[in-house]
């Protein structure tokens, strides 16, 4: 959730993978048998190796010291029972990293379990019993779990039972004293279980009352020595209930202020002076509109690049003149950044961890249409280029015009109708206007945007006889034959890329129904690009 | 939700609340003596970290708060005691429903009578354990009966047994218990949830216990007080309709509730000095006007047990660790970390472009228009901007990005559950916050544009 400067907070590491790394690196000459890891012990119920001082965990994470305060005295000295806590926040404000941190430095044995990770109740259940048990899954057990539980019922009996043996283990290891070193041990007979992006929760299954279930957690186990956590990104008045549930201690993490966005900005950042002065000039426009970090950063990489490039070599400290030619050579970019803030993606910048490069990832896909350089950044067939217009035509003009639009001679420039603008015809209007930016594009059968595509395709052989010749596969005799097969295999493809959508089919007339989700701006850049007439064919109300 | 609702309707008390200094929360460093302090946490025993660890078990078991009622005698503990001890003395069945608010301490008190009977009538009781939450299923419900019954008289519980296998089995030893004159009693927790569906477990527990031969109670615990309406006919005329309600603590009670949780007992182990310093300034404290205003605040918003139990934890975690002793600060701060209003907060964490989204929604809403979407928002923020000469003004995909994490931070929602086909901009959103929360939370924004406030407050 949190992309800082130091690595060992950024990198979301489960506790497995980082165990196996460690015993990896410590005999590097059989790295190659690396799958015989040693079998897991209770201290595998510690987080990280190294040990953490206090100094750091607050250095480590800038305007966070509040809450990292308030959580380690909810925690409180060692062996003291809790109630289950409820940490929340928006995204990007070190929820997550927080707590394990915390963790680490308070050298407390948990279990963590996402709710991505484990995304229906099964995975979760096992995934938590497969921790407590101490189990591995490895190729000899067939990458099975310990135990198989569905039902919370089986859970909650199997957890108690795993539970009370890992609190035994733990009672007993206090005693001895620690013989293996290297390895952390587990301070205190608590065991904590923490759950991560608990909001997801919500979805799973909207009938069965896993939240209730899983905030009654503490409750139904009645085990002292067990403390709950729940991570998430929505508040408590989100969570619905029938008749409610066992509310726990709320901690919130706000967003960060501008102030901690430029700390944690600057960490890790070579020349300290010359960023400085950069977060000067950037940062108060683009925190009006985002105060994620994540996303600031990836704005602010290439805006940075472009800052320095009068610098040359210079590595000194900036003088005022020099900070103003700076600025002045900026200016222009950041005005123009700003409108683009979210098109730079998969920036490979140090600090973006796994987790914020995929979230861009999404975003990426979702944003594709809305490109608003020039040139179309992608490649496409031709044909499936006019099978997308076909689509978007197909969209956003009435069936009924179809006739009058495309008819032998083609295009119907010159059949435009005149009408009298009465007062009743411009509220019409209107209100077909508002319509359209309600409804959105509307949907069509497979066969009409194959008609409009053959009309499309005709019309262009007619009227491009010259330039067919250079544009190679589309013309020739055989293209209309040939068409049909290739053509529905475009047609996939283009739904894969989510420019058209597939909807589910009319039970009225039992064929699928079609829907392009392609913007106008994106539909005039590809026709520009065939040199089609696009603007010709769209029905204007 | 109680809690919420109320709030919302005393923004004065809650601006209070907020500004009430917190040490820790000022420019984001720790003071000085707070790593003295966290030394301590990680060293060995101390008489202050030993306090709060007895006191934190205190208030984590679930039972303590109720044991300082279980000399009254119009309490539900006595009737409750009564009611069971009988039906176990004079070998009879019954049924009983505890009913109340979540959070007033059924099962808690439930638990103690439990726990006395089973020391005054060592072998004559088993308990059987139920959740709504978990055993809803009657398949699933029957199974674990029959687990806890083998478990409890040390048969073999055999996971592979049928549905039809369980429910003889548990009629088979009803029977047999009732001829040992052994009472089964059975603790159906979140009782409305086994309420759903067709009640067979229900019907089969209750038609059993018709019998003469069994001896057996049956105790749903449910926060619903139309419980028992919600049983069938022929379960219905199988139970008896006893019912005892819980409810909240009385005023009166808070201050007994208090003392009884806080003070710190004598014979502890704990140095004697400390802890009559500490009881001494509690006692003191307890009587402080002060400290009265802070628990009449808290018990305005919502009086249960449950939430009392938080508010002292909560307090008792801001307990300073060098001096060791509870001040009212500490009341005082608790107070304001557990009533948390969310929507505010997550007000105040907007950018201000999304700000002005959530500004261009309401005014939408103020003109009726039915439902609105990112393309109507998106015409309204234009027009805003044209009338008004508002200097933010970003691309369409900046203010989409923006639209998406106002929906992340559920200050609005999608209008319709299907996520297919539509593209977002179409979907049709709604607020989900009111022009008074907004408002309000403009207020408190730190450097809102004033324009915004003049967007709200004017029309067209």
């Amino acid at each position: 959730m949190d992309n800082q400067g130091s690595p060992q907070t950024t990198r979301r590491t489960t506790r497995s993978s980082l165990a196996a790394a460690n015993i990896n690196s410590e005999n590097t000459a059989e790295s190659s048998k690396s799958i015989d890891l040693q079998p897991m012990t209770i201290n595998d119920l510690v987080y990280g190796n190294e040990s953490a001082s206090f100094d750091e965990l607050i250095s480590n994470f800038p305007g966070r010291s509040s809450q990292i305060i308030d959580l380690i005295r909810l925690l409180g000295p060692i062996n003291s029972p809790i109630f289950p806590l409820f940490i929340y926040g928006g995204a990007s404000v070190g929820k997550t990293s927080v707590v394990l941190e915390i963790f680490r430095y308070l050298k407390r044995p948990f279990v963590y379990a996402s709710c991505i990770s484990c995304y229906n109740p099964k995975i979760l259940f096992e995934s938590i019993l497969n921790q407590l048990l101490l189990h591995r899954k490895s190729e000899s057990n067939g990458y099975s779990s310990a135990k198989r539980c569905e039902k919370p019922s089986d859970f909650v009996n199997l957890l108690r039972e795993a539970l009370r043996r890992v609190i035994d283990t733990l009672k007993g290891n206090k005693g001895k004293s620690s013989s293996k070193k290297g390895a952390v041990r587990p301070r205190g007979e608590m065991i904590y279980l923490i759950f991560d992006n608990f909001e997801l929760l919500r979805e799973w299954d909207k009938s069965s009352n896993i939240v209730p279930f899983v905030f009654k957690l503490h409750d139904i186990l009645r085990l002292p020595e067990v403390g709950l956590i729940f991570i998430s990104s929505a508040s408590l008045d989100t969570y619905y209930a029938d008749t409610g549930f066992v509310e726990p201690i709320p901690v919130y993490f706000p967003d960060y202020t501008e102030d901690n966005v430029r700390q944690i900005l600057m960490k890790g950042v070579t020349n300290q002076k010359i960023y400085s002065a950069f977060l000067d000039v950037v940062l108060k426009p683009f925190y009006r509109i985002t105060r994620r970090v994540n996303e600031l950063s990836a704005a602010f990489s290439p805006l940075f690049s472009k800052y320095c490039e009068p610098l040359g070599d210079f590595q000194g400290v900036p003088n005022e003149n020099l900070k103003r030619k700076l600025f002045a050579h900026l200016q222009p970019y950041v005005a123009h950044s700003l409108n683009e803030i979210f098109r730079v993606v998969n920036q490979p910048s140090s600090e973006t961890s796994s987790n914020n490069t995929r979230k861009l990832k999404g975003t990426s896909k979702k944003l594709g249409m809305y490109e608003s350089s020039d040139e179309l950044d992608f490649h496409m067939s031709t044909s499936a280029k006019y099978l997308l217009i076909s689509a978007f035509l197909a969209s956003r003009n009435p069936a009924t015009l179809d006739g009058s639009l495309f008819d032998s001679t083609g295009g119907s420039d010159n059949r435009k109708r005149k009408r009298k603008s009465s007062e009743k015809a411009m509220e019409q209007k209107e209100t077909a206007e508002q319509e359209l930016l309600m409804k959105g594009p509307g949907t069509f059968p497979l066969e009409r945007l194959l008609a409009i595509f053959q009309c499309i395709t005709s019309v262009v052989e007619y009227s491009t006889v010259e330039e067919s010749q250079t544009d190679g596969g589309t013309g020739g005799d055989g293209f209309n034959s040939l068409l049909m097969s290739d053509v529905l295999l475009q047609l996939s493809s283009l739904i894969n890329a989510n420019f058209i959508s597939k909807g589910t089919s009319c039970p009225l007339e039992g064929s699928t129904r079609y829907r392009s989700t392609v913007s106008e701006d994106m539909a005039l850049k590809v026709a520009r690009s065939l040199k089609f007439p696009l603007s010709k064919y769209i029905y204007r109300r | 939700m109680y809690r919420f609702i109320f709030l919302s309707f005393f923004p004065r008390h809650f601006r209070l609340l907020l500004t009430s200094p917190s040490w820790s929360a000022e420019k984001g460093k720790p003071p000085v003596f707070l790593k003295n302090q966290l030394k301590i946490y990680m060293g060995q025993k101390n008489p202050v970290e030993e306090a709060l660890v007895l006191l934190r078990a205190r208030l984590c078991s679930p039972n303590f708060m109720f044991t300082l009622f279980l000399d009254s005698p119009d309490s539900n503990y006595s009737k409750l005691k009564y009611i069971l001890s009988s039906s176990v003395t004079e070998a009879c069945n019954n049924s009983l429903l505890l009913l109340g608010p979540r959070g007033c301490g059924k099962i808690a008190v439930l638990d103690l009578v439990l726990q006395d009977l089973l020391k005054e009538y060592p072998d004559m009781i088993s308990v059987i354990n139920l959740n709504g939450l978990l055993h809803s299923d009657d398949n699933c419900a029957v199974k674990e009966i029959a687990r806890q019954l083998c478990l409890q008289h040390e048969l073999v519980f055999s996971k592979m047994a049928s549905y039809d296998d369980n429910s003889q089995f548990i009629i088979a030893m009803l029977q047999e218990c009732g001829l040992a004159h052994k009472t089964l009693i059975f603790v159906l927790d979140e009782f409305d949830l086994f309420a759903q569906g067709k009640q067979r477990l229900l019907y089969s527990l209750l038609d059993a216990m018709q019998s003469v031969t069994s001896q057996a109670v049956v105790i749903g615990v449910s926060c619903r007080l139309d419980a028992d309406q919600l049983l069938e006919k022929r379960v219905r005329s199988r139970f008896s309709h006893r019912k005892l309600l819980f409810l909240p603590p009385s005023k009166d009670d808070l201050q007994r509730i208090f003392e009884h949780i806080l003070l710190l007992p004598e014979d502890s182990g704990l140095p004697y000095e400390y802890v009559a310093d500490f009881n001494s300034k509690l006692n003191n404290m307890l009587i402080d006007k002060k400290f009265k205003e802070i628990v009449e605040k808290l018990f305005n918003s919502d009086s249960t047990f449950n939430h009392i139990v938080r508010f002292l934890f909560s307090a008792l975690c801001h307990m300073d660790l060098k001096s060791g002793f509870l001040s009212l600060e500490n009341f005082r701060t608790a107070l304001s970390s557990i009533e948390t209003q969310a929507k505010l907060e997550s007000l105040k964490d907007c950018s201000i472009l999304e700000l002005y989204i959530l500004v261009c929604m309401k005014r939408l809403e103020v003109k009726e228009k039915e439902t609105c979407n990112f393309n109507s928002i998106m015409k309204e923020y234009k027009n805003i901007h044209e009338s008004f000469q508002t200097p933010d003004y970003y691309a369409r995909n900046v203010c989409l990005r923006a639209f998406e994490h106002l929906l992340q931070r559920e200050l609005i929602s999608f209008l319709d559950n299907r996520s297919s086909g539509q593209s977002i901009e179409f979907r049709p959103v709604k607020l989900l916050i009111s022009w008074q929360e907004l408002h309000q939370g403009l207020k408190q924004y730190r450097s809102c544009p004033a324009v915004l406030f003049k967007l709200m407050d004017r029309e067209g």
